[in-house]
């Protein structure tokens, strides 16, 4: 009711692959998205993700169609990716594999993934007593009311995404210019962190799709200097069947029983997209310098329904823009890249009176009328640095190390309206989040292949207490009967620490 | 060079980083109220209620008979339902309760000469039917017998018959025994002039006196078939009291279940069934600050703990502490239950007044400023918002409330400091624990009963 976060913090979980900086990341508090679709290869996302003043010819492609003009020739590729996330809190595993190939002044490339979620907590650790499990009851709940399951098998404790991404693109000759477009399209049965959307649930199940088309252009200049432009379009939308066991008193035996309760929540979204990005290298020998801005358009008519108290679910849009400026060095077998960006976003969201609400000055909000409105804004900061090292070289073989460092800064001012109590409230917040990234990269004539790793600090997660019968800390007894009960999960620090390996390799 | 430098700037960064180790996880944006109301239930172990078992159509369609019927007073001039009338939404609307020897209904019911007050409020039968743990005011019908009695604790001990099915039922076997209530006392005649058997019994026959009240029934055709018709396996001969009391309870479980409020129905995921005022008065009910779940929590909101909430002593007295009224302490001889009394169950409180165990609060608000400050309270009692008739029964002298303030249930001894406002707001949810269909339940009167005697008198 008071404000947005779970939309847009699973929006942006959703187009989060792009990791780049045509989509801008807001959240209220900090939840940490898990590297579930930062899965394609990179080189400079092990250098702390400097991306404006650095290329990455692996990863540019997946972000801006056209650069895929930059590849030279076919390539294969394979980026088995991992992550997990601390307190048992998540883990994932992807298994992603592509080429990209030319064709005289058209380039293209095409890419499968196949990813493995675990569940971020233990599904129905403690199910309820032989006995008790009564009918089943359906209850008007969320955005829809759906049969309830006659029985409750166990939770599966994985569940499968699907990713395919294809990208097809031209130079017109003689200009400079190149032109593509890209889709990237998922599957998803599981998006990571959800199922601790519900506490107390005893599953739930995903289903939906993600899809992100984008136009790209490239225009490169003698000299090294180029312009970049993107627009993009995404769509998201999940659903969530929720299924949940709730406790009934039961009169006639005089007992705590439970019945399944099954709640269907929406979670839909759409973003339209645009960055220009300029490049060029610097008088001083070895140096280049970059700036990009970008510009979000995000609406989300529908969120999902949770009781967390920190993160309400209400619908809302939000204006989100970003300039940012970056430099990198080159010298010898020695990269550095370092960008600053800042991000300004405003945000609104609302409640909806679902019946007519008395407000507190005695008028009257109609069915559909507005009760509470929130306004954020943000004032985010991005600073990312990174160096590539070349330990080793020579004819036959390189190895280079790579360290960076992510640092973000997130900061919002948020005003509230309440037209019910007739209030304003105002509330500030702030916190900083760094991630260390390290890599490896070890070339050969014919194979690349590639480690890198990164870890979240500074980010929490919803810790989830199990659902329980009786006999939980918090819960308070009442005479002699023991409540049932379920503790409300919690933010709590987690670390995210992810893994990718890839390998690159010419086709012939 | 560069290398070095690049260097010493990610370590210092990594080390600026580090040290913010400790910073505070930001809370985010304020809880909604109803995701902050949904945590503060689930620690209090308020859930929904599922429904009564279904009651045989025979035995409901006695146990109303039974209900509505005089015969089962000593004086033939008082039935269960006088006190628990459906007009006064199965209360009786009086702070304390007339008993036999009375005239009316509700409110208007006037004492009958010589005849003194029922010491204690007439609880609503509203929800009886829910099997709450203990009955009656100080709980000495409970479901935790040991020994004789089954099941079930009550003063019959071991005289209890057996087969009663609910602890409801075993509730009903004891308004005939007692002689205010209903079976008045040696010498009393009855509306016809006889002379009142059922009040020669001693006090501790209950046998006695229960097979007395079936001879009674059992004298009316008509009961006999409504008997036969609820019990078909049981011959006449060997029908009891407790039978009959099986019939009332089942009554009172069948057409007194009434559990479809606006919190029930928020309790079933309908955050639209209660308004934004009742939500905080909700929040307050079960939050730190007014407490009230501490005694009215569980799927019931009440009816498991006994408390000594302060509430100032009116009326005859019960027992070996009249004048005073020592609740549960008076059945155990405990200086830790003195005037503690069961903190009553509070669906369709709104409907109930006056409020407590003698009726001292004629309105929630009353009430709820009570608790606020109670030994404030207890000490300015203004006896003048009593009925005439019962202001001589107030016991406002400084040992009395001294003697109720020192056993206080120690949750009441502080403030709550609750403003005008949240009093307000406390109200408005006990409002939305009203289950409409409570509000009119003069559906369940029977145009007659079996004894031919008048109903709405």
């Amino acid at each position: 009711m008071t404000s947005r976060v779970v939309s847009l913090f699973l929006v942006f979980l959703a187009v989060a692959r792009t990791a780049s900086a045509q989509t801008i990341p807001i959240q209220t508090v900090p939840l940490v998205p898990a590297d579930q679709f930062d899965i394609f290869p990179s080189s400079t996302l092990a250098m702390g993700g400097v991306s404006i003043a650095v290329p990455d010819t692996l990863h540019d492609p997946f972000v801006n169609p056209a650069k895929g003009a930059r590849l030279r020739a076919a390539r294969f590729f394979s980026s088995p990716t991992f992550y997990s996330v601390s307190r048992d809190a998540g883990a994932g595993r992807t298994f992603p594999v592509g080429a990209f190939g030319t064709a005289g002044s058209w380039f293209g490339g095409l890419a499968l993934a196949l990813q493995q979620l675990d569940a971020s907590r233990s599904p129905a650790p403690f199910p309820p007593p032989p006995g008790v499990f009564a009918d089943t009851v359906g209850f008007v709940q969320g955005n829809s009311v759906v049969p309830s399951p006659a029985n409750l098998g166990p939770a599966p404790e994985t569940h499968g995404n699907a990713h395919a991404f294809a990208l097809l693109g031209t130079t017109l000759p003689g200009s400079g210019l190149s032109l593509g477009g890209s889709v990237n399209w998922a599957k998803l049965r599981a998006l990571d962190g959800v199922d601790l959307l519900y506490p107390g649930s005893a599953r739930v199940t995903q289903y939906g799709e993600t899809f992100d088309a984008r136009l790209g252009l490239l225009k490169e200049w003698e000299g090294d200097r180029s312009f970049e432009a993107i627009v993009l379009h995404e769509r998201f939308r999940m659903t969530h069947d929720v299924t949940f066991l709730e406790s009934f008193w039961d009169p006639g035996t005089q007992q705590f029983r439970q019945s399944a309760r099954l709640e269907r929540n929406r979670d839909f979204s759409k973003r339209w997209g645009a960055q220009v990005k300029y490049e060029r290298p610097l008088t001083a020998s070895g140096w280049r310098i970059g700036w990009l801005a970008t510009a979000n358009r995000m609406s989300q008519p529908n969120a999902p329904n949770t009781d967390l108290l920190n993160i309400p679910q209400d619908p809302g849009h939000a204006n989100a823009y970003e300039v940012g400026v970056g430099v990198s060095r080159t010298y010898g077998p020695a990269v550095f890249g370092m960008d600053v960006v800042y991000q300004p976003i405003w945000s609104t969201t609302w409640a909806v009176a679902s019946t007519p609400t008395a407000t507190l000055d005695g008028g009257l909000i109609p069915l559909g009328g507005r009760t509470v409105e929130n306004g954020f804004h943000f004032s985010n900061a991005l600073f990312r640095m990174g160096f590539s090292h070349e330990v080793v070289r020579s004819l036959s073989k390189t190895a280079a190390l790579q360290l960076g460092l992510l640092v973000r800064s997130v900061h919002y001012s948020l005003a509230q309206q309440d037209f019910v109590e007739v209030a304003t409230r105002r509330l500030q917040e702030s916190w900083l989040e760094w991630t260390p990234t390290w890599g490896l990269t070890l070339r050969f004539p014919e194979l690349e292949l590639r480690y890198r790793g990164r870890v979240s600090h500074g980010t929490d997660r919803l810790v989830a207490t199990p659902n329980q019968f009786i006999g939980v800390a918090d819960a308070r007894p009442i005479g002699i009967f023991p409540p049932p009960s379920t503790l409300p999960p919690s933010l709590d620090g987690v670390h995210v620490v992810t893994h990718q390996f890839s390998i690159s390799l010419p086709l012939r | 060079m560069m290398t070095r430098i690049v260097g010493m700037a990610y370590l210092g960064l990594l080390a600026l980083a580090a040290g913010c180790d400790g910073w505070k996880t930001p809370s985010g944006p304020p809880a909604s109220l109803d995701a902050e109301l949904r945590q503060s239930l689930s620690r209090w172990g308020t859930v929904p209620i599922g429904p009564t078992p279904a009651q045989a159509p025979a035995l409901v369609d006695l146990g109303q008979a039974l209900m509505f019927d005089k015969e089962l007073s000593g004086n033939r001039d008082i039935a269960c339902a006088t006190c628990h009338h459906p007009v006064s939404h199965a209360g009786d609307g009086l702070a304390l309760s007339i008993g036999t020897g009375g005239s009316g209904l509700g409110p208007s019911r006037t004492l009958g000469p010589g005849r003194q007050f029922i010491p204690r409020n007439a609880p609503t039968l509203i929800n009886t039917g829910l099997n709450a743990p203990y009955l009656f005011w100080d709980g000495r019908v409970s479901g935790f017998g040991f020994g004789g009695g089954g099941p079930f604790q009550t003063p019959a001990g071991a005289a209890l018959p057996s087969g009663l099915p609910t602890l409801l039922a075993a509730q009903a076997m004891f308004p005939v025994m007692n002689r205010e209530e209903m079976r008045g006392v040696p010498g009393d005649r009855d509306r016809f002039g006889n002379p009142n058997e059922l009040a020669e019994f001693g006090d501790s026959d209950f046998v006695g006196l229960w097979q007395a009240v079936m001879r009674r029934l059992l004298a009316i055709p008509e009961y006999v078939s409504k008997f036969n018709a609820a019990f078909p396996g049981t011959p006449s001969s060997e029908l009891g009291f407790q039978h009959a009391a099986t019939a009332i309870a089942a009554f009172e479980t069948q057409a007194l279940t009434r559990t479809n409020s606006p919190f029930d129905r928020y309790l079933q995921h309908d955050d639209a069934a209660m308004t934004a005022e009742q939500k905080r008065g909700a929040l307050l009910f079960f939050g730190d600050k007014a407490r009230c779940a501490s005694c009215h929590g569980g799927p019931l909101l009440g009816g498991q703990t006994f408390s000594n909430a302060g509430v100032p002593q009116l009326g005859p007295g019960v027992g070996n502490g009249a004048p005073l009224d020592f609740g549960r302490g008076e059945l155990f001889n405990q200086e830790f239950y003195r005037f503690a009394f069961r903190a009553t169950p509070l669906r369709n409180v709104e409907l109930t007044a006056p409020y407590m165990h003698d009726g001292a609060f004629a309105d929630l608000a009353a009430v709820l400023k009570h608790y606020n400050d109670v030994p404030k309270a207890l000490r300015e009692y203004d006896a003048s918002q009593l009925p005439p008739g019962l202001q001589q029964l107030y016991h406002g002298d400084d040992a009395t409330i001294t003697a109720v303030l020192t056993n206080l249930d120690g949750r009441l001894t502080q403030p709550l400091n609750l403003s005008e406002v949240e009093i307000s707001e406390l109200v408005a949810f006990l409002k939305a624990l009203t289950d409409p269909s409570a509000r009119d339940l003069t559906s369940l009167i029977p145009a007659r009963v079996p004894s031919g005697l008048p109903v709405q008198e």
